[in-house]
Order: C-alpha cells, then structure tokens, then sequence
C-alpha cells in the first residue's frame, strides 16, 4: 500500500489521531510518518519492519515491475476489459495486480511475458490441488491403486484393475 | 503473543522462519469482494478446517477489525499482515499464533506457518498439509501451467514465500551482506533488512527470503532456502570467530555494555533495544553470557514493538525498559 500523505513511498506506520473526537487514520511511509507525527523516522520505520514487505513487486512503479506496469502511454491505449471481473487494460497495468483469475486469460498477452520476465520461467512445477491432481490423469491414479493391491495381496482387486487400465489405455491409443 | 510452532536449529543466529502460501478460490473475484463474500470466503475455510476435528480445535475464528489496536498489535508480533490490519478481514489462527490463516489480504487466503530457528521443512510440512485439507474442500484457482493464481503475478505458481530472519551483525561489519545479496538472487532469493529501512538494517538482522515462485518446486525452494542459509550462518560463526581472537576487547566491550543498558535503563527506545538485544545474542552465542536463551530474546523483541506495548512514546518507552530489565534479570556475564 502507497503512503496515503506523499502517495510515493510504501506505507509502514499506520498513524491515527483523534481531534475533537473526530478519529483520523492514515497509512504513511516513515519519512512522513516522521513528518506529520514528530516522531524519528526510526520509530515509523520500525512499527512493522520490513518483516512483510515481501511481495517484491506489490509496488508497481518498483524497478522490476515498471518495465510493464507503468509505461503511461501504454496505459492510455488499453481499452480491453475482463469480462469476468472488469478490469480494465489500464488498470492492470496501473496496479500490476489480475483482478480475478480469468484475468491472467483476458490478458495473457500482457501477463504471460510479464511472468516469464519476473520468474525465468512460465510453467509450474509444484505442487496441485488434489482435485486437479485427481483429474490430471486417471490412469496414474489407477496404477497407484494397482501396486498397492499388490503390495497388500489383493488379487482380485488387482486383476480388476490391470484390466482397467488395459481398456482405458486401448481407448487412449485407439 | 505469538509464540511458534516449530523450532529448529541454530537457534542463535536463525531467529525465526516463516513460510506463506497465497491462495484464491475459484467463484469469487479478487477485488472489491463484498464484506459478504469476504465472510463466506472466511466461513468456508474454517469449515473445511472443522471436517478434521483434531485439527480444528487448535483453531481459533476471529474478526480483524480494519485499524484496530488489536489488528496492529498483531501485525507487530508478525501473527498479520499490515494490509489486513488495514483493511480488516478474517483470521484463522492457532492459540499460539504459530499459524495463522488471514482472510482479506490481496488474496483470499493467505496461510502463515511461523517457527522459531531454522526450520523451513517442519513449516512448510505443516503449511502443506493445511493447504491440502481446505483445497480437498473448496475449488482452487488453478492453472496447470501457471499453477495457484495470485492477484500478484509475482507470487503465482507455488503462491510459497518462505523466510528466514539470521542474525548477522559480523557479516554486515565485514562488508559481506551485497556479496550474500549477490549469491542468493542468482539462486532466486532476496536478503533484506528485517528492522528499518534503508541501508542500515538495525541489529544486524535480515530476512532471507525467496523471489521465484514459478517454475521451481515447493521441496526446492525450501531446500535453496536451507542451503544457502547453512552457508551464511558458517560464515557468520566464522567471523565471529576471528572478531573474537582478533578483536576480544572490542566485542566483549559491546556485549557488556549492553547488558548494562538493559540491566539498568528506565526508558529506552525501540531501535536502541534492538541493537542492545542484537549484542546479547552475541554474547550468549560467543559463551560470554548465560542465563538467558535466544529465544528468549525473540519473543521479547515482539513484546517491546510500539503498538504492543501501547501508550504514549514515553510511557512505551518506560514499559519496554521495564521489559528488558525484566528479561535480563538472570543474565550473567561470565569472561
């Protein structure tokens, strides 16, 4: 989140006052933490650390982020929007976030380069859900079931499944 | 307070260990959710939770309401993040703070599991199989090829953060932290100061943490991450080593100086503890000092963060003294 008094820095320090019982907050970056409250900068500095601030690219005008994100000329010629969430063109390059997750299709032309630029990479290799997993491949799920019905002694339940995946790997070839 | 989980080795000089997965669901937009949804989103996980009892009853349910003392109390002790003590939302958390399960962050659900050490795997084991019981019960937002979609491109793939907090104060006194920066972003990782800003880290602690979420697995993150913490903290003892043999007076001047600070202080403030505390942890892993172990200490560094304690900056500044007086109470300098 942007500092809510310069509009440029992360903000850190979550500042609140109270005027005539009117409660004010505001989220500030440490220098106008420092600024607006008095206090030193190492104060508002130190009210949360950096310990969080590991979403290297939640700043989108940040040096890796901005070679996409921020170009303003590009911003101004997208009109396209996701029909799922409606986001906008612009917006997703203004804030360098997908507003759903059908975003990453509506726009993987700007998205897919842009994820292959940050991560060297643009295929998963770990870990999935358990349902997608199920339904990557029945066939291995069936050969899983097969060596532990013969691990456990289980004939019938083996043979049962030997012919299963038999006939499913006969329609897979034919 | 948030007290851990896990605890792994080097307790001296890997303070804590972190490991969050960033997760969204399928149905549900990423932003501008209605508080309704945002509930619901809530409401389903922790009932995917309750469907393993045994589970479920180390799990409280609570609402973060957005500013709270209680929300920033809670960002202090690292049990959630700043944005969602800005914002508010939901938070599914062990009694001990050890996990906690934030709902209202940029993703629907982000999963902390918190050690103390070094002790990536246990987390990540733990964080793991969390993940697996919620997404057996609620559909994912997954793509085969890009993996856990995040509202972030940069978290999406394994959605897997994992840290480590080392405590490096001869290292960063040799020059040594731009060439440990170097040597983990070729590997994909980031090393960062864990307090203040800028080019001094106070303490001389910093967060070790990874950058690349695609195209590498969750077991190789954590075992990069392991790895290279390994290597750092060798390195660190080394010098702390040298320092001594070469520098005894020196260091053994630092250490007792600030045992003196802490025994004695009536007001102190935040950055000053945190140097002093950073010598103390010298101290005991140098066997200067006794009495006190490492974690100790970590778990009153949580206690001495501002919104913690409350207060106005003097009366803070007297209660976090009175902490540390407290703390270092059986400390004995033993050279």
């Amino acid at each position: 989140m942007l500092c809510q008094h310069c509009g440029k820095n992360q903000a850190t320090t979550f500042y609140k006052e109270n005027i005539n019982g009117q409660t004010k907050q505001l989220a500030l970056c440490p220098q106008c933490a420092a600024e607006l409250t008095g206090e030193t900068p190492t104060f508002g500095s130190l009210f949360n650390s950096s310990f969080w601030n590991d979403d290297f690219f939640k700043d989108p005008f940040s040096t890796w982020g901005s070679s996409l994100f921020s170009s303003p000329k590009q911003a101004i010629s997208g009109g396209r929007r996701c029909n799922t969430c409606g986001m906008t063109e612009s917006e997703l390059r203004r804030t360098g976030r997908a507003g759903c997750g059908d975003c990453y299709n509506s726009f993987s032309d700007i998205l897919l380069p842009y994820i292959k630029k940050l991560h060297g990479a643009a295929a998963h290799v770990g870990t999935a859900p358990k349902q997608v997993e199920q339904s990557k491949n029945p066939l291995d799920e069936l050969k899983t079931r097969l060596s532990d019905a013969v691990k456990s002694e289980n004939y019938e339940e083996a043979a049962k499944l030997r012919d299963e995946i038999r006939r499913q790997e006969g329609e897979q070839n034919g | 307070m948030a007290e851990f989980e896990f605890h792994g080795g080097f307790a001296e000089l890997a303070v804590s260990t972190r490991v969050r997965l960033a997760r969204n669901f399928k149905g549900y937009t990423y932003r501008d959710l209605t508080a309704e949804k945002q509930k619901e989103i809530a409401d389903k996980i922790y009932n995917a939770i309750n469907a393993a009892p045994a589970i479920a009853k180390q799990f409280t349910f609570s609402e973060i309401k957005a500013g709270s003392e209680d929300a920033l109390s809670k960002v202090e002790t690292h049990q959630i993040s700043p944005e969602l003590a800005q914002n508010g939302g939901y938070l599914i958390a062990t009694e001990n703070g050890g996990v906690s399960i934030m709902i209202g962050e940029e993703d629907h659900m982000r999963l902390q599991v918190m050690g103390s050490g070094l002790c990536p795997k246990e987390c990540m084991q733990e964080a793991s199989r969390l993940a697996s019981l919620i997404e057996s019960q609620i559909p994912m937002d997954y793509d085969k090829n890009l993996g856990y979609l995040t509202a972030c491109p940069s978290n999406i793939g394994t959605g897997l953060r994992a840290s480590v907090m080392l405590h490096l104060p001869m290292l960063e006194r040799a020059g040594g932290i731009s060439e440990l920066l170097n040597a983990a972003g070729r590997q994909g990782f980031t090393v960062r100061g864990a307090y203040g800003e800028g080019s001094r880290a106070v303490g001389g602690f910093y967060q070790l943490s990874n950058q690349i979420t695609l195209g590498i697995s969750e077991d190789n993150i954590i075992e990069k991450l392991i790895e290279i913490c390994t290597e750092v903290i060798e390195k660190e003892k080394n010098l702390r080593h040298r320092v001594s043999s070469q520098h005894e007076l020196e260091l053994t001047d630092g250490v007792c100086r600030a045992v003196g600070t802490l025994k004695n202080a009536r007001q102190i403030q935040t950055n000053e503890a945190i140097d002093c505390l950073s010598q103390i942890l010298i101290g005991i892993s140098m066997k200067y000092l006794q009495g006190v172990s490492p974690e100790d200490i970590w778990k009153t560094e949580q206690r001495i963060q501002p919104a913690v304690l409350g207060g106005t900056t003097n009366e803070r500044d007297k209660k976090r003294a009175d902490i540390l007086r407290n703390l270092t109470k059986p400390l004995e300098i033993i050279i």
